[in-house]
């Protein structure tokens, strides 16, 4: 009955009910992209980290990994020292540097990362074979493109170039033996890879025994945080990196887009919010006649509550189911262009899909609906029931 | 003599003091320095008396050179630059020299910067340095400037996306509102019609009256958006330590916004008021 009476009355206009459901619907997509831009960022970056199963990083003190081209020393003492730790299930040290390859007269240069293939966890191997031997290297698309380098061609691989008298240091023949996805590199970022003990013979003395970062596995049950400690304490040279801290640093250094989202979440509500009570206010207003009637025939008052409530929630409800496939495709928009960010893992999404989001959203929506048919529907309830009746038939 | 002598030990006494750096006001904040206070700088992060990192990011060999001692000899507030303003990185600021040194940098640069005469024609210098140069290229400032604001300018393309949908979901609501406005007064619509006005007359008054609604409204806005400006600033301005203007609200900005608003207002006004207007009088009495 009551819901037969909500809707009667919003047919009854179709066209500003119409407009209402419009004007929810965007809003609705507005919160929908909001909630999945505030959590979005911060899920995909973890998903990231722990998508190779590693939980902790090592950099060099004071800094983050690879923000600095400082490097770790003492490579072979710190894994020794990490060995004691039974928490502690894998290491993967890694150098990066940057190489040189001449190509005709051009000076091709990428990052180059020394690692062990057998516990790497910056690349996924696509094709080829990985770095088993001394003088292989694998590279991403994009290097291979610059290149114009085929598998199993012969590269001129240097860690050093001096541009002004066009000398290279560290040179070494390199087999091109394999495609790779370097997880943490942009799209357009060329990304190589090398066994770290031959990065370190083409860097020199300089870089012998020395890694950008290490990569550390945990034993399954064993608590991240408590390693970290640990490793903190028996190793002060370096800075032990958990996935939440690494999160809360990101955290930190995107919060704009984070209260952006919050802030235009909630106008995105409120306006949402104000247009179902403006729209059932006035439709309360009209219908005084009508609801007085209703009142006088002995309708109750927590039926008219109730009917004017569920006016609210139609509306909202309605708008948020068109706003939530309407945010979806803004969300993959808007998506797009913050993936052009430069130097932005490619795995990196500001708007990720996560049903949450979603429940959030329509949530709020449902929420914001019953508060907006409140003021309506307690005027409808406190009408004077004689009063109304003679403005009507004056009327 | 005693001036040749007092010389002497004033320049041995410059000499023996340690030299001063400048830092940034996060920096201070951060490691809680004062004007006066020694601090060893070291290329090399992680030795037990490490305590500012060194500017440069890349070209370094860590480790090359001993630590030095310096004082700090001022506190300085970093420049209006958008490109560090998410890093949270510190700034120190000393002199080339002692750079180099601490760096093992030798005598080397990342970039020099080049100040022309007014009447210069930059991009003939900067070809005829191209093509003298050995080793190292000249750029325009103002193609750098493109290049280094990249992140900017997806940041702007994003708050443009933004501001459409926000266009959009306001047109909506205002068109919503106005429809509202004008349903509310279908009996005086109805009773101005029966007694001659004509249709043309009604809808120029509602047009009229959605018009004042729209520049009233939009008013309001610019004030509450002035206002919403005025807090984004000081709060990310605090936040980032920047000076940068993160909104400005400028004339043109206004402009669009009212004419905007105005033009939707009055967009609506027309539709809703050509709704009724075409609706019998005595149906809009609901007879």
């Amino acid at each position: 009955m009551r819901a037969a009476l909500a809707q009667a009355s919003l047919i009854r206009h179709r066209a500003r009910t119409l407009l209402a459901v419009l004007g929810v619907a965007v809003a609705a997509a507005m919160l929908l992209d909001m909630v999945m831009l505030s959590t979005g960022m911060r899920e995909s970056f973890r998903e990231l980290l722990v998508s190779r199963g590693f939980d902790i990083r090592l950099a060099p003190k004071g800094t983050l990994p690879f923000d600095t081209d400082a490097t770790i020393p003492d490579v072979a003492a710190i894994t020794s020292v990490l060995r004691n730790n039974a928490d502690i299930r894998e290491i993967s040290p890694v150098l990066g540097a940057s190489i040189h390859i001449p190509v005709g007269n051009r000076d091709v240069s990428s990052a180059v990362l020394g690692i062990d293939p057998s516990v790497q966890g910056d690349y996924e191997f696509l094709s080829g074979r990985d770095v088993t031997t001394a003088d292989a290297i694998v590279a991403n698309d994009y290097l291979i493109r610059q290149l114009g380098a085929r598998i199993g061609d012969t590269l001129a691989v240097a860690t050093g170039y001096d541009p002004q008298t066009r000398t290279y240091t560290g040179q070494r023949k390199l087999v091109l033996t394999g495609r790779a996805r370097f997880i943490y590199g942009a799209a357009e970022q060329s990304a190589s890879a090398v066994r770290r003990e031959t990065l370190e013979a083409m860097e020199g003395q300089a870089r012998h025994d020395r890694a950008s970062l290490f990569m550390i596995r945990v034993r399954k049950g064993a608590d991240p945080d408590r390693v970290r400690e640990w490793i903190e304490t028996y190793i002060p040279s370096v800075s032990a990196i958990s996935v939440a801290t690494a999160i809360a640093q990101v955290d930190q250094r995107l919060s704009y887009f984070r209260q952006l989202a919050l802030i235009l979440g909630a106008v995105s509500l409120f306006v949402g919010f104000l247009l179902v009570t403006t729209l059932v206010t006035v439709s309360v207003n009209e219908r005084s006649g009508e609801i007085a009637v209703m009142r006088a025939i002995g309708v109750s008052r927590t039926h008219v509550v109730q009917q004017i409530v569920l006016e609210g929630i139609a509306i909202s409800l309605a708008g948020a189911l068109i706003g939530l496939g309407l945010g979806l495709v803004t969300a993959r928009y808007l998506n797009a262009i913050l993936s052009a960010f430069p130097g932005l893992p490619m795995a990196i999404d500001f708007f990720l899909f996560q049903p949450d989001a979603v429940w959030i959203a329509l949530g709020l929506l449902i929420a914001s609906g019953i508060g907006a048919g409140i003021y309506p529907a307690w005027r409808a309830a406190s009408l004077p029931i004689a009063e109304s009746l003679r403005r009507e038939a004056i009327a | 003599m005693l001036f040749t002598l007092l010389g002497a030990l004033l320049i041995q006494a410059q000499q023996n003091s340690p030299r001063t750096i400048a830092i940034d006001e996060s920096l201070a904040a951060k490691a809680n320095l004062r004007l006066g206070d020694r601090v060893t700088i070291s290329a090399r992060p992680g030795g037990d008396d490490f305590a500012v990192m060194t500017a440069t990011r890349a070209g370094y060999t860590p480790g090359v050179a001993a630590p030095e001692t310096v004082v700090v000899g001022a506190i300085v507030r970093r420049g209006a630059d958008p490109s560090e303003v998410a890093r949270g990185d510190f700034l120190v600021r000393m002199h080339l020299d002692q750079l180099q040194s601490v760096s093992g940098y030798g005598d080397r640069v990342d970039r020099f910067a080049i100040a022309t005469r007014p009447s210069a024609r930059i991009g003939a210098l900067v070809e005829r340095i191209n093509r003298v140069a050995f080793g190292f290229r000249a750029y325009r400032s103002r193609d750098i400037a493109v290049e280094t604001s990249r992140t900017f300018q997806v940041v702007s393309r994003f708050h443009r996306a933004i501001g459409l949908i926000t266009i959009v979901a306001s047109s909506v609501f205002l068109l919503c509102i106005m429809v509202l406005k004008v349903e509310e007064r279908r009996r005086d619509i109805a009773a101005l019609r029966l007694m001659g006005i004509s249709r043309w007359s009604v809808v120029q008054s509602i047009i009229i009256e959605a018009a004042l609604v729209a520049v009233l409204g939009s008013m309001l806005g610019v004030a509450l958006g002035w206002a919403a400006s005025l807090f984004v600033n000081w709060h990310y301005q605090a936040l980032y330590r920047t000076p940068l203007e993160f909104s400005i609200v400028t004339l043109p900005i206004v402009a669009v916004a009212v004419s905007l608003s105005l033009l939707l207002g009055i967009g609506a006004g027309v539709l809703a008021s050509l709704r009724l207007v075409r609706t019998p009088p005595l149906v809009l009495f609901g007879r």
